[in-house]
């Protein structure tokens, strides 16, 4: 059965389909996001996979090397630690925690970010510029230093730790966003559709939001990776996460005790990590360039 | 250029003013009598505590407070540390040069690397050894610093032994700090072995500043290659290859110039991500920096010492971002303020 074609292509790819195409042609931007997948599936079903309780523990098993060693067993995948706990169970949970938490804090920040950019980027004037420049100034004091404070004004825990890297992202949206906004608001469709009749909150929902979702994505993910590493660095110090809870940085730092001994309890929650933001800085390259790519051609 | 300076003043005063304001606003914020937080001192009897309102105008509206508090700050009258009792100005003074010391050098590296890299990389894109370093670059930037830190020290000082675990220098040698500076003060310090102490200062400093300096390395690379290959494309590249410049010639005069520009404010971006590296590093390698001094302070809810210390490193680090900015708009004041590369 022929059908009536007007062009050579089957049907127009849409948008998004086009950055699928030219994400595809990666290969190693696919792996990335085999990757990033595997740690999305932990982040939601760890407690249907993990063999044993992360914490219980166990006082028969106690380091055990990991199976592949010469006296490893297969009954304890990556080993226990200096408790007995199993570590491939830890950190199976410790990326829903590590991982999770990372998600939650990127999108609250984001949302809250694009927010205030927007108002920023189409507010015009002294008080925009001044805003401006002192949220770029604000931007550079160290995660570290917010997180510092904010554990000394509430107390030290994993949800504290979550306040202080949100306030430490939201001036980065906010920064990119404005200029976005800005840079937008000066083109012809915005006009247009200003000369239509539209209001600030028309133009936002129906002709910057849908261009800005790039920009979003990228920095997103950028700012995941951000945030993997610092919610990590904070439970290493022991000013985020607290002991019992399986978050790779305090993962980290508890096998730090019994280092010498047993390697593979820091070696283990440290690749984990590194993997983690390996493979989210991966997909964000990938995207950014096939955005590149389908809005060159 | 006179409105420019003026400008970059202004700013810097006002941000300077906010920051001041927030540690203020930490006074009333941590979970202890702002007594105790401002001063460092906690009362021991009603009349000290009397006293000691009446001195720092504690019984004032927050903005007479707020007047007095900014008055101190100059002064150097920034109250005692709550946990050792020694004026908070003075550790500082002694524990901000360490830092300094060590991220100057960490910078040093990433920009000697860093940059020739970057243009290599940038120069030969798409190409084998282009996507080598790219790669290399997109792992080790995504190394966490703690990871590294550790993995440095259970190699280079536990398992072979060549290097030193911790501290900035050999207890066994006493140097005065006259300047907080380590390897000026062993030049200034007389009676002591000068060369073996320099040695050893060396010794003890290769480990944490490669830590540091590796991550921050691997992101300007990726920075200046992204802003070769841009400059790469742009007409005037086209041009002068047309006058018959060597391609040696069309670097140095167009490409190198054009490239960092834009590289400039994500280089000032970076070395925020570099004193946050060197302050975790600074814990793991017991450098008595200021970060070391912070996580020691939040650890002991030295809250007097929390206040400071925020605003003395958040005043640091806004100043370089500032002069960095300002020295950008220096030397090319036709650009637009905020046009910056993409990694």
């Amino acid at each position: 059965m022929s059908r009536f074609s007007l062009y050579d292509d089957e049907a127009h790819p849409s948008p998004w389909q086009q950055t699928w195409q030219a994400f595809k042609s990666s290969h190693i931007a696919l792996v990335g996001l085999a990757l990033l997948m595997l740690f999305v599936f932990f982040a939601f079903f760890a407690p249907l996979v993990t063999p044993y309780d992360p914490n219980s523990q166990n006082t028969e098993a106690l380091l055990i090397p990991p199976s592949w060693a010469a006296n490893g067993s297969i009954t304890h995948l990556f080993g226990t630690d200096a408790l007995g706990r199993d570590l491939f169970s830890r950190i199976m949970y410790g990326c829903r925690v590590t991982f999770g938490t990372s998600l939650l804090v990127v999108i609250i920040a984001m949302l809250i970010g694009v927010t205030i950019g927007t108002i920023a980027g189409m507010l015009s004037g002294v008080r925009s510029s001044v805003m401006n420049h002192l949220l770029d100034a604000l931007m550079a004091i160290p995660t570290l230093l917010i997180a510092i404070i904010i554990v000394g004004i509430l107390g030290s825990g994993l949800v504290n730790s979550m306040w202080a890297i949100t306030l430490a992202l939201i001036p980065q949206f906010i920064h990119h966003t404005r200029s976005f906004v800005r840079s937008e608001m000066k083109k012809d469709y915005i006009q247009s559709s200003t000369l239509d009749g539209a209001n600030y909150l028309q133009v936002f929902y129906y002709s910057i939001l849908p261009n800005m979702i790039e920009m979003l994505v990228v920095q997103g993910a950028l700012a995941l990776s951000v945030a993997i590493l610092d919610i990590s660095a904070l439970g290493f110090l022991n000013l985020g996460a607290q002991a019992p809870l399986p978050e790779l940085g305090a993962i980290l730092a508890a096998g730090l005790d019994a280092g010498y001994l047993a390697p593979w309890n820091i070696a283990l929650p440290g690749i984990t990590i590194f993997l983690m933001v390996l493979s989210i800085t991966i997909v964000g390259d990938g995207l950014r360039s096939a955005l590149r790519k389908r809005v060159n051609r | 250029m006179i409105r420019i300076l003026l400008r970059y003043l202004v700013l810097f005063s006002l941000t300077f003013l906010t920051l001041s304001a927030l540690s203020f606003s930490l006074v009333y914020l941590f979970p202890t009598e702002p007594v105790t937080t401002l001063t460092g001192i906690t009362p021991q009897n009603l009349v000290q505590h009397e006293a000691l309102v009446t001195q720092y105008h504690l019984d004032d509206s927050y903005l007479v407070q707020f007047a007095h508090y900014l008055g101190d700050l100059f002064n150097g009258n920034w109250g005692v540390s709550l946990f050792s009792g020694e004026p908070l100005l003075d550790e500082i003074m002694l524990a901000l040069p360490a830092t300094i010391e060590l991220s100057a050098y960490a910078m040093s590296i990433v920009l000697v690397v860093g940059i020739p890299l970057g243009c290599y990389s940038g120069l030969k894109a798409y190409t084998g050894s282009d996507y080598t370093i790219n790669s290399v670059s997109v792992v080790v930037n995504s190394v966490p610093v703690v990871w590294l830190a550790v993995i440095f020290i259970l190699t280079f000082s536990l398992q072979f032994g060549w290097l030193p675990l911790s501290g900035r220098i050999n207890l066994l040698f006493d140097i005065p700090s006259q300047t907080g500076f380590l390897f000026i003060d062993i030049l200034l310090t007389d009676n002591i072995d000068t060369a073996r102490a320099l040695k050893d200062a060396f010794l003890h400093l290769i480990l944490p500043t490669l830590a540091i300096a590796f991550i921050s390395t691997a992101a300007l690379v990726r920075i200046t290659r992204r802003s070769v290959i841009d400059v790469l494309n742009q007409p005037y590249i086209i041009a002068a290859r047309a006058k018959g410049l060597s391609s040696r010639q069309i670097f140095f005069r167009h490409v190198l110039r054009n490239a960092l520009l834009p590289a400039l404010p994500l280089l000032a971006m970076q070395i925020t991500t570099l004193i946050t590296n060197a302050m975790i590093v600074e814990t793991l390698f017991s450098w008595p920096g200021i970060g070391s001094w912070l996580i020691q302070a939040i650890y002991q809810r030295d809250y007097s010492a929390l206040r400071m210390g925020m605003l003395a490193v958040s005043t640091l680090v806004v100043m370089i971002t500032i002069a960095i900015d300002l020295f950008n708009r220096l030397i090319d004041p036709s650009r637009e303020k905020y046009e910056s590369v993409t990694i």
